[in-house]
């Protein structure tokens, strides 16, 4: 009995003593906190080393800047350039660079600087954009020239865009001086905010840099702080200790709805899902049949899977492509409907429905649209089995051609409409399982056209038959869904078009600076 | 004695050397970590770009002799994901590792041996039944959902406890908790099942025919011979404690080995999960080493059985 009065005492002094060293939730004075989905690495730090993923453009925004970048309600915006043109025949591309720019470091900002950072780029697209790339010259301290060896209509595209991150602009002295490897460690930008620290997979904390050319940031300090878990995000959100959560999803996403003081901020990049079918191409197979892959466009209840997973916040897809990429064309919408769909699988010859093996896909949005996409494949009578697959397992088939059955197929990678196509939709494309003539022949013709309204018109052609021929089954462009706490009052979530997470920093603003 | 020790060192080298090779081939074979470092959709340039950039377009076989030879120099490679050394990745997760590790195995020790000897001594009654419900829930619990019951009622409902992170003493006791309940589960079983074996014991009855007062037999007779085992066991849980965080470290965000390993896994980053693996089973080994000579020392029919 005396033992279990100590146990009891010793429950309450702890109780006590937790209550009195209680930290404070709220956060630092002059600080906004994110709390990101995915681990931080320094490679994120150089520009040179972008992988073809959105991410790293989170800590590009802040630690550095671009000759020509996305902004809020421009998608291509001269920063570090104040202007550019292109010559006549699309060979040259001059930028005149802004004056009296300066790096963390107080170097200024010059044309062999940008010389140097495209000569650098190794990251996605790198060979690709240099075997365009005939010379860059610096013209004068003030003005760069590239010249291409023969005329491209995607040169900015790539270039300026975060489909690369060669247009970053890192300080040549002092990369050349601490090295590639010291550059990661105290990278040195031209951005809004400077590098404090950095424990890699942790956190780093940024500090604003106050003679940014744009303007001097408003929040004094940035905190990114890696926290994997999606209920300890939410947690961290609840208790102030962070400003921003990013990624949460379905019933957490409702919780931050009804989280007093919090606001569930989507945001969108060019990101879309769709169904894959490789078996039309084969005679035997029933989605050989376009009546098929049409009823199984009619089948797919969208608004449905979106109020369900996404809270009715992502946007409904009628195209594997993306609405925000330059050259997309806008197909009419596919309605739900299961009885047109059956019509039209009876007048196929399928009036039971078919066996179609599986629906495969990964294991994150393969399952969370893939599933409930199977249901409604079921209920018009096309029987396929989920096989959610490893995420690395599942691209390395898809990508080797293993597939058979539907394959639930989605890409985040940015480009505009033509990159998008070369991948899915044409002959030798790394995901393509087939193509037609006229679509392979449309693509050719459109690959040099520099002029943009009739590039546009053999796209938008291209894009059109693709919906003719129901190729693919698009299903939603998910939303990406953020929870934002009561300090800040400028979060940035939405303000640049296809990004997606908070940026220009230095537009933010707390509520209580 | 010298004998014995070349012997058992060989073995746990051996050991090492296999586990090489195994964890080599094994990350291997759960797919190409290219295609998830960019997004699905990069052209195939970029994927031969990268994994040219790795080594992966070489043949397995040069792929781990190059392995090898880093190794011998003290080299563990470089993040496919974080590009940099993995031995400096390694060693700035360490010591929030062997902290939280530390914590856990003493809030392990100070609660299972307590209730160990406390059930061990009231055998049968309702603090036995009360601890073995303890270690029923200690051992079957998940540590991510008790971490997320833990997060749930101490931060967001009680907001005692810092949610996630590291930094203060506050941010130890929760994944010190989740983490170690299991093992204070573990070694509240072991203490009270030694305990009730040394009570069994001749020189425990005597102590009592003796007339020696109960407090007395207990702590001076029975608890520090019952305490060999549980100490021996705990000093290898602490090393395990290590290894297997990976849950607790991921739901608290805590910067530890196992945080890394698990992101590891997840990005395909072979030189991490390769380097964490074999750091960590050489901690297993060398501990198990030293364990293996202690007895040797302490009784000598073990070095002359083997």
């Amino acid at each position: 009995m005396r033992l279990a009065r100590s146990f009891v005492a010793l429950a309450i002094a702890s109780a006590l003593l937790a209550g009195v060293t209680a930290l404070p939730a709220a956060g630092a004075e002059g600080q906004a906190t994110w709390a990101v989905h995915i681990s931080l690495a320094p490679t994120w730090f150089d520009p040179a080393e972008t992988a073809g993923i959105i991410t790293p453009f989170m800590v590009l925004y802040a630690l550095h800047d671009a000759l020509v970048k996305p902004m809020p309600g421009k998608p291509m915006t001269p920063s570090l350039a104040e202007s550019w043109t292109q010559s006549k025949d699309g060979l040259v591309y001059e930028f005149v660079l802004r004056k009296n720019v300066r790096f963390h470091n107080g170097d200024v900002m010059t044309a062999e600087d940008v010389k140097f950072s495209f000569e650098r780029y190794r990251g996605a697209s790198a060979t690709l954009l240099k075997s365009k790339v005939a010379k860059v010259e610096v013209v004068d301290p003030l003005r760069v020239r590239f010249t291409l060896k023969q005329a491209w209509p995607d040169f900015m595209a790539f270039y300026a865009t975060p489909a690369t991150g060669a247009a970053w602009i890192v300080p040549k002295k002092y990369v050349e001086r601490v090295g590639d490897e010291g550059f990661k460690k105290a990278p040195v930008g031209a951005g809004p905010y400077k590098f404090v620290s950095f424990k890699p997979g942790v956190e780093l904390t940024l500090e604003a840099f106050e003679q940014y050319w744009r303007k001097p940031p408003s929040v004094k300090t940035l905190v990114l702080r890696t926290i994997g878990d999606e209920s300890t995000r939410l947690a961290a959100l609840k208790r102030g200790e962070v400003d921003v959560a990013y990624s949460i999803t379905g019933p957490l996403a409702e919780e931050v709805k009804r989280g007093q003081g919090l606001k569930l901020v989507p945001t969108y990049f060019t990101f879309t899902t769709w169904l894959v079918f490789p078996d039309q191409w084969d005679p035997k197979s029933p989605w050989h049949d376009r009546r098929v892959r049409q009823a199984a466009n009619l089948a797919i209840d969208r608004a449905g899977i979106n109020a369900a997973v996404y809270l009715g916040l992502s946007k409904l897809s009628f195209s594997f492509i993306p609405q925000g990429m330059d050259y997309f064309w806008a197909p009419p919408p596919s309605p739900f409907d299961p009885k047109r769909a059956k019509q039209l699988l009876t007048e196929a010859g399928y009036p039971n429905g078919f066996e179609s093996g599986d629906l495969s896909g990964d294991t994150i949005y393969g399952v969370a649209i893939g599933e409930p996409v199977a249901n409604y494949l079921q209920q018009v009578g096309i029987r396929l089995r989920l096989r959610p697959m490893e995420r690395a397992a599942f691209f390395k088939e898809y990508g080797e051609k293993k597939l058979r059955g539907v394959i639930f197929s989605g890409s985040g990678a940015p480009g505009n409409a033509p990159t998008r196509l070369e991948q899915y939709a044409v002959t030798g494309g790394r995901y393509s399982y087939g193509a037609y003539p006229d679509i392979d022949g449309l693509y050719t013709e459109q690959v040099n056209e520099m002029n943009p309204r009739v590039r546009q018109q053999i796209l938008t052609k291209i894009q059109q038959l693709v919906h003719e021929k129901a190729m693919f089954g698009p299903v939603i462009e998910p939303a990406f869904l953020n929870g934002v706490g009561p300090r800040l009052e400028v979060h940035g979530l939405g303000l640049i078009a296809n990004h997606a997470y908070s940026a220009p920093y230095e537009d933010l603003r707390l509520t209580r600076p | 004695m010298k004998q014995y020790i070349a012997k058992r060192v060989g073995y746990a080298f051996i050991s090492l050397i296999i586990l090489s090779l195994i964890i080599f081939l094994l990350v291997r074979l759960t797919g190409d970590p290219t295609v998830l470092l960019v997004e699905p959709g990069a052209s195939q340039a970029d994927l031969d770009a990268m994994r040219k950039q790795f080594g992966l377009d070489q043949s397995l076989w040069v792929q781990y002799g190059h392995f090898v030879a880093s190794l011998v120099r003290g080299d563990l490679g470089h993040s496919f994901y974080y590009r940099t050394p993995v031995l400096e990745l390694y060693l700035s997760r360490l010591p929030s590792s062997l902290l939280l590790a530390g914590a856990a195995m003493v809030f392990s020790l100070v609660i299972g041996i307590p209730t160990g000897i406390v059930a061990a001594v009231r055998v049968n009654r309702w603090w036995d039944s009360a601890g073995k419900i303890f270690a029923l829930l200690g051992l079957s619990l998940p540590s991510f959902w008790v971490g997320l019951l833990l997060i749930l009622f101490f931060s967001v409902y009680l907001g005692w406890l810092p949610s996630s992170g590291s930094g203060t003493a506050l941010h130890l006791l929760m994944p010190a908790f989740a983490l170690g309940w299991y093992f204070a589960a573990a070694h509240m079983r072991l203490t009270r099942s030694s305990m009730l074996d040394v009570l069994g014991s001749e020189y425990v009855k005597l102590a009592r025919l003796k007339g020696l007062p109960e407090a007395l037999v207990i702590s001076k007779h029975a608890f520090k011979n019952a305490l060999i085992p549980v100490l021996t066991l705990a000093g290898i849980n602490l090393v395990i404690m290590v290894n297997v965080a990976v849950v607790v470290e991921t739901v608290f965000a805590w910067p530890g080995i196992g945080r890394l390993l698990y992101e590891g896994i997840a990005f395909r980053d072979f030189p991490v999960v390769q380097a964490t693996v074999i750091l960590n089973g050489a901690m297993v080994v060398i501990v198990s080493l030293l364990v293996d000579i202690l007895y040797a020392v302490i009784d000598p029919r073990i070095r002359l059985a083997r």
